[in-house]
């Protein structure tokens, strides 16, 4: 689903994001990406959504080359995935309905389509009852599930989610993961970059870790922290 | 056609556009301004060519026949210059009749019974089709057997031409400059509603719009602008010329001029102004939008 070869991003101010990423992620996988601020995990998606141009190197994202991407089939490639932020990004003169509507709207899609997928999406992360209140009216929680239904109302293969908790108490912040769980095992390919310890450490799975815009290390069934489960942090 | 899909777009305009409805305001306002502006001049400009072509189509060429010319001479003359394609008549006055106008426009004047013999010459009078050729037309008529002498308003169809060119040159430049005014005070309104929604563009370019599609409101947004504004000018141009109209025909009725001639064609000068105007909020706001894209 993802592919990095070597990649690099170095900022016009002579920073350097990413250095010689590289990274697989098969079609089906959830993977967190773990790492301090400033360690590069936004940046990493940020040239998967191909919000940045990186500065060298090979990406492969569900067949598309996108190092090689012309600028006008940028949209074409954000059609292939969903991303979520911390920030949610709702627009908050519109309703939930039309938020998620919304991104079906400006692809062009067919008002049928429209109104087929809509009601699934939000039913898919439990606002069905919601639809019609706007986003100020949401606790937190629902505003991400609202994200989250507009990122997948496209039926997106892989969904990218920059801190999508960052916001979010323990409680809330454990729902939303089990909802990305669920999306998961419905067959999308899922990548979380998080702060978020508990989380990484109680769901156990692949974690990649990195540091200064390096992949340091890359784990099957990882920890927060390398090697170490929350148990023994408690107890060392 | 997907009526959701136009609804949806034609909501998207309409919200924009009441959104921020006291910049639309001002942006119609000014459009306005520069379009009366513009229509003002146009309409000037127009007027005068039209009298100016008046007054140069009332030349003519005056041909006098030599006072030895025989008979055979004036018709050649006569037959000669109605050959020409540039001459659209040709009169003649004899002598007699020469001297019957004259009297009748010195009548009350001067007292013309004291003239008791007849000076003047037979003369042909020649209208042309173009003032242009008068001064060409005058040479080739000096040019044939029986002809004493030919008269034409030399310097004044010159002049009259030369201004009818300054004028042409001149508009062309205030016209730029007018449509480049209204356009850039578009584009500034238009960059002002992209910013108030630089968040929903920014949603809009993530969830995988195309930079045209995004474009779209907006550019309708400018067009809207752009007719709006020289609607508006054209209402107030209208109310102008209706009480200015008639207190300058009749303010200059001592001239002789046919001035139903001299009036101006609204509906094709109207139509001009509002293709103007929609065309200068399209393409300003396409600019304008453009430079948020570009991200």
């Amino acid at each position: 689903m993802i592919s990095l070869r070597n990649v690099a991003l170095a900022y016009p101010n002579g920073t350097r994001a990413l250095d010689n990423v590289s990274l697989e992620i098969g079609k089906g996988e959830f993977v967190f990406l773990v790492g301090h601020s400033g360690t590069g995990k936004t940046s990493l998606l940020r040239i998967l959504y191909r919000e940045i141009a990186a500065s060298g190197g090979e990406i492969t994202v569900d067949g598309i080359r996108v190092d090689r991407l012309r600028r006008s089939r940028v949209p074409a490639l954000r059609r292939h995935l969903g991303v979520v932020f911390q920030d949610f990004k709702l627009l908050s003169d519109k309703t939930v309905w039309e938020n998620v509507a919304f991104a079906m709207q400006v692809t062009g899609a067919h008002t049928r389509d429209i109104t087929r997928q809509v009601p699934r999406a939000l039913d898919l992360v439990g606002l069905g009852h919601k639809a019609r209140m706007y986003p100020g009216e949401l606790s937190g929680g629902e505003q991400q599930r609202a994200a989250i239904a507009r990122a997948l109302v496209n039926n997106p293969k892989l969904l990218l989610c920059d801190e999508p908790t960052g916001n979010l108490d323990p409680t809330t912040t454990t729902e939303i993961m089990e909802l990305l769980l669920r999306i998961n095992l419905k067959g999308t390919t899922i990548v979380v970059a998080t702060h978020n310890q508990a989380v990484v450490d109680r769901m156990r799975r692949r974690v990649v870790r990195m540091e200064d815009g390096r992949v340091v290390t890359d784990e099957e069934r990882g920890y927060y922290y390398l090697g170490l489960g929350q148990d023994q942090i408690l107890s060392g | 056609m997907d009526w959701g899909k136009t609804k949806f777009f034609l909501g998207e305009v309409f919200r924009n556009f009441t959104r921020n409805a006291a910049m639309q305001a001002t942006a119609i306002g000014t459009v306005a301004v520069t379009i009366v502006l513009l229509g003002a001049f146009l309409f000037v400009r127009s007027m005068l060519a039209g009298i100016g072509t008046q007054v140069v189509s009332q030349f003519e060429v005056a041909v006098y026949v030599a006072p030895d010319a025989t008979q055979k001479q004036i018709d050649a003359i006569q037959t000669s210059m109605r050959a020409d394609p540039r001459v659209q008549s040709v009169t003649f006055v004899s002598k007699k009749d020469g001297l019957a106008a004259l009297r009748a426009q010195l009548k009350g004047v001067v007292d013309a019974s004291i003239v008791t013999s007849n000076p003047l010459p037979d003369k042909i009078r020649i209208k042309v089709k173009d003032p242009t050729t008068v001064p060409a037309v005058a040479a080739s008529a000096r040019r044939l057997a029986g002809v004493q002498n030919v008269v034409f308003a030399q310097t004044l169809v010159k002049q009259m031409l030369q201004i009818g060119s300054v004028l042409r040159a001149v508009g062309i430049g205030v016209i730029v400059v007018f449509v480049l005014v209204a356009g850039i005070i578009i584009s500034n309104t238009i960059r002002l509603t992209v910013f108030a929604r630089r968040r929903e563009i920014a949603i809009m370019q993530l969830v995988g719009a195309t930079n045209t599609y995004i474009r779209m409101p907006f550019i309708c947004e400018g067009l809207l602008d752009g007719l709006l504004g020289s609607a508006l000018a054209l209402a107030i141009l209208a109310i102008a010329k209706g009480a200015l109209w008639p207190r300058l025909v009749s303010g200059l009725s001592a001239v002789s001029l046919d001035w139903k001639a001299a009036n101006v064609d609204g509906t094709a000068l109207a139509l001009e102004l509002l293709l103007v105007g929609a065309l200068v909020g399209a393409i300003a706001s396409w600019i304008s939008v453009g430079r948020y894209l570009r991200t």
